[in-house]
């Protein structure tokens, strides 16, 4: 793995219950560059993010991020690395009875000793880098889905962390404030040089502005590499899921005893139970 | 019946008593894991050192749980008053005994009824607010940004209703009493021409500050702990769905109410011991 990885995770094991969500995953996230983690619903790209977040525990493996083992830190260690990250929710978690400009404010005053003033302008050039200076007074319930995602941007890059998590930022975004999204996500990364992942399945978005993506399937990495190279991957997996094939080897059909057994236990009324086993 | 059908009915016996012993078993690991991951985080809440600005967190939650249910304190106590002056009236009087109305009435709400019904009261009117709260931030995931923000919702959202309860809940117990009396007051003495003399002189005599008051308020201080713990760990605790958050605040509910009027028995036991 290459020597400049800012997060490194190798031969990762988690489970939850039965299920196994991971079984042998390994990446390198490179330092000040955007990497894009890409895979189908339900494989667990957010538990991935909680994993290096250090809220979710892993089975087996490491998870190294900028050398520090997640799982190895006590918990006061754990809230002073959590400093340095930054990490932008699907549903934006903005706090309901705090405003935009409170929001935004809440790492600094929790974590910086420095005076109202200077909270002042900081909150406010963040806002203004995410063009929402304006609606410093509003309450999270006043604002569009797409503007609660830009005030939870602004709160999450408020303390100038080294890696910044996005995790589905495009899901539910209308055209315009997708736009938004990539360019904003695009700018900070240059202006900044932060760390960044963004988990999606929104392929022509991540391709758009990723600098290296990781598919990943059946809890491992099925590809790797440049957004080029993954377009003309042949692989029959990354094939359907970069191409949005609805059928292949990540079957259209949930498993289900086939249609003929199904209509003939109907006929003979034996309801409507699944009985395959 | 053939002995081999007699085999198997027995196999299958033992096997439902078996599922039955297993089933028990994982329910009762179950709980035990639940009510240890209650105490690590009442632990860590507790511990949690507090920073700038916590005041100000705790005022506004002293607020909240405590200023918030003073209505309903005083209208209940206020009811309850009178109406255990009414019956202790009627009952006392048939043996000439009215002026003994004061002292019943003032042990009565000082070692039981004050504590308990303040905290079945408080337990429906705050607690269940704090575990929907809690848990409405934890579907929301505002819990789970916080923590990745660097910041600990222990010491942020959990330590300051924690002791928000223990501090508002024996002061809810004390204005209970107080109305209460006054309440009992207003029907035997105002109503029902009681003597007033006899009422508050017979009161005076009868109560001990430690035997009565002090007792009685260390109960109220372990229910408090109690109901702002069980409130706190199920908000904290809940399945993040709505349904979720509608059987944690019942759970609060009933839970700490149970609770209450169990550990009532127990304290009085303790406390009042010897009876025997």
């Amino acid at each position: 793995m290459s020597a400049d990885a800012y997060i490194e995770i190798r031969d990762l094991h988690f489970s939850r219950g039965t299920r196994k969500i991971f079984d042998g995953l390994s990446m390198a996230i490179p330092r000040g560059r955007i990497t894009g983690i890409m895979g189908p619903s339900g494989t667990g790209k957010t538990t991935l993010l909680r994993i290096i977040g250090g809220q979710l525990k892993p089975d087996s493996g490491s998870v190294l991020v900028d050398g520090v083992d997640m799982a190895r830190v006590s918990r006061d260690q754990l809230f002073e690395l959590r400093k340095r990250m930054g990490m932008l929710f699907q549903s934006s978690a903005l706090f309901t009875d705090l405003t935009v400009f409170e929001n935004v404010a809440f790492p600094l005053r929790e974590h910086t000793p420095l005076p109202e003033d200077s909270i002042r302008d900081l909150v406010l050039m963040k806002l203004n880098a995410v063009g929402l200076r304006g609606a410093r007074d509003l309450y999270p319930s006043q604002l569009s889905g797409g503007m609660a995602r830009r005030v939870a941007l602004a709160r999450a890059i408020a303390l100038d962390p080294d890696l910044l998590m996005y995790d589905e930022p495009f899901t539910g975004q209308d055209p315009i404030a997708m736009g938004v999204l990539i360019t904003l996500i695009k700018n900070l990364n240059l202006a900044l040089g932060t760390t960044n992942i963004v988990v999606s399945h929104d392929i022509h978005e991540t391709s758009s502005i990723a600098d290296q993506l990781y598919v990943i399937a059946d809890g491992r990495v099925i590809g790797a590499g440049s957004p080029a190279e993954l377009e003309v991957d042949d692989s029959p997996l990354i094939r359907q899921f970069m191409h949005g094939r609805p059928d292949g080897p990540v079957p259209f059909h949930f498993p289900a005893s086939t249609l003929e057994r199904d209509f003939l236990r109907a006929a003979s009324g034996a309801g409507n139970r699944d009985t395959r086993s | 019946m053939t002995a081999g059908s007699r085999a198997t009915v027995f196999a299958r016996f033992a096997r439902s008593i078996a599922a039955l012993l297993q089933h028990l078993g994982a329910q009762v690991l179950a709980r035990l894991a639940k009510l240890g991951q209650a105490s690590v985080m009442w632990w860590l809440a507790i511990w949690g050192l507090p920073r700038r600005g916590d005041f100000g967190l705790l005022v506004r939650q002293i607020y909240s749980i405590g200023v918030l249910s003073l209505i309903i304190i005083v209208l209940s106590a206020f009811s309850i008053g009178s109406v255990i002056a009414l019956q202790f009236y009627t009952q006392l009087a048939r043996f000439g005994a009215e002026d003994a109305v004061g002292l019943g009435l003032a042990l009565v709400l000082l070692r039981e009824l004050g504590p308990v019904v303040t905290g079945l009261l408080f337990a429906g009117r705050a607690g269940s607010a704090i575990t929907a709260e809690i848990g409405l931030m934890k579907s929301t995931e505002q819990l789970s940004s916080m923590e990745m923000m660097g910041v600990d919702p222990l010491r942020r959202i959990v330590a300051p209703r924690l002791w928000a309860g223990v501090i508002s809940m024996p002061l809810l117990a004390a204005i209970f009493n107080v109305v209460a009396i006054y309440g009992g007051a207003v029907v035997a003495v105002q109503w029902l021409g009681s003597d007033p003399g006899g009422f508050w002189s017979g009161m005076q005599d009868a109560v001990e500050v430690w035997e009565d008051l002090g007792k009685g308020t260390i109960k109220s201080i372990v229910f408090a702990v109690f109901i702002t713990w069980i409130a706190v760990f199920q908000g904290y605790d809940t399945e993040p769905t709505a349904e979720g958050i509608g059987r944690a605040t019942t759970r609060t509910v009933v839970l700490s109410s149970v609770m209450v009027l169990a550990l009532d028995f127990a304290l009085t036991l303790g406390m009042y011991g010897e009876f025997k």
